[in-house]
């Protein structure tokens, strides 16, 4: 009876130390608070004060579905003035973009305060342009006109890679690179806007962007995510050469 | 010393921006006219052949030759007159005269936001006189600024 409860003992004993043990390795879940983001673009008014004909202001808000999938919905304003050697042009107009951002950190890394990834958007922008004035010279002599003010729709698609890391407490900064294709820009090919809201320089199908991004974050849910672990590597054993 | 180190971000931040600002090219280096291309051809051999010379004017404007006894001229480029929906060119070639007319309409296109507008033309009709001039063939009704073949004079 004795050596049977000494044995009892013995594997609770061993019980306990295994499971004391098992706290020390790695957690196999972590926990991603999931976060409403509302971030500012910064580029477009520090531009703007450098160049007081292009002004541009731009925001999102996103949400996360889970540690690597959030809903984008963007939008803003610019306001467009050109004027080159043979003509003056003026663009004004409003965009929304809408899309998915996916994180590609690993969820144990990323720990719901940065992001590394790529989102796909599809934008819409309508507009209003206007080419005041421009000359044509030629052999025949010089020819002044004007194009009216007339509404147009473009819609684009966008590839953003970019980065995002949190400063302060639900506080990020962050940067993307902007890759957009016109589809469709609400004119003929022949008289393509000089400028769309959102899209960028008119005239070509591909545009390139650089954004810089303040943003806020506001957790809503926590989640528990399985973190998947990578096999241990194998090490392969090197065998003594054997003897002919 | 950690402050510092902390507002180096923000400065490069702040560089990058301005940076980006600052880089506004803006030359146009494109084609800005759209001349109607004339190929000329021999009428014997049927090949792109160029006169030994040719010379070109605008109908009533004589003093101010596009073309004046060139050589090696083996497509001729020709402008058209967007302000009007026809315009005549009087040709001399290898010393023989004839007068070309063109029917076309005009419309604008934008080349680039570098260079600006310009005035594509789309050509309906040909008329011509046949002192040397064999045959003039439309192959491209389209005028751009595009080095595109746009009509074959056989002569």
């Amino acid at each position: 009876m004795r050596k049977t409860y000494v044995y009892i003992i013995s594997i609770l004993c061993l019980g306990f130390s295994m499971a004391a043990s098992a706290q020390d390795e790695p957690p196999d879940t972590v926990v991603i608070p999931l976060k409403i983001r509302a971030g500012l673009e910064l580029a477009g008014p520090v531009i703007y004060f450098t160049d007081k004909n292009n002004l541009s202001f731009e925001g999102y808000v996103s949400g996360d579905l889970n540690e690597k999938m959030a809903i984008f919905l963007g939008g803003g304003y610019a306001d467009f003035k050109y004027s080159q050697y043979n003509y003056d042009y003026l663009s004004r107009g409003v965009f929304i973009k809408a899309g998915v951002d996916f994180n590609l950190l690993k969820p144990e890394i990323n720990m719901g305060k940065y992001w590394a990834g790529i989102g796909l958007h599809y934008g819409q922008s309508i507009f209003t342009s206007e080419t005041p004035s421009f000359e044509h010279e030629n052999y025949w002599g010089t020819i002044a006109s004007s194009i009216p003010l007339r509404t147009s729709w473009g819609h684009f698609l966008e590839i953003s890679p970019g980065f995002k890391a949190e400063l302060f407490n639900n506080f990020s900064i962050g940067w993307s690179v902007s890759l957009r294709r016109l589809i469709y820009s609400g004119t003929s090919k022949d008289l393509m806007p000089v400028s769309i809201p959102g899209f960028g320089t008119g005239g070509k199908t591909m545009s390139f962007a650089m954004n810089y991004f303040i943003t806020i974050n506001i957790p809503y849910r926590k989640i528990r995510v399985v973190i998947k672990k990578e096999p241990p590597e194998e090490t392969e054993e090197v065998t003594a050469p054997q003897n002919p | 010393m950690k402050q510092t180190f902390r507002n180096i971000p923000l400065a490069l931040f702040t560089f990058v921006i301005l940076l980006l600002a600052s880089c506004s090219p803006e030359a146009c280096f494109e084609e800005t006219n759209a001349f109607l291309k004339a190929s000329m051809y021999l009428q014997v051999t049927g090949k792109n052949v160029a006169p030994d010379s040719i010379t070109l004017y605008g109908l009533t404007r004589e003093t101010d030759k596009i073309y004046k006894r060139s050589t090696a001229v083996k497509v001729a480029k020709m402008p058209l007159n967007a302000s009007a929906s026809s315009c005549s060119f009087v040709i001399k070639i290898n010393g023989v005269y004839d007068t070309i007319t063109f029917e076309y309409s005009s419309y604008l296109h934008l080349i680039s936001k570098e260079c600006g507008y310009t005035f594509y033309h789309m050509i309906d009709t040909t008329l011509y006189t046949r002192n040397i001039i064999d045959t003039v063939r439309i192959t491209s009704s389209r005028v751009t600024t595009l080095n595109e073949e746009n009509i074959r004079i056989y002569y």
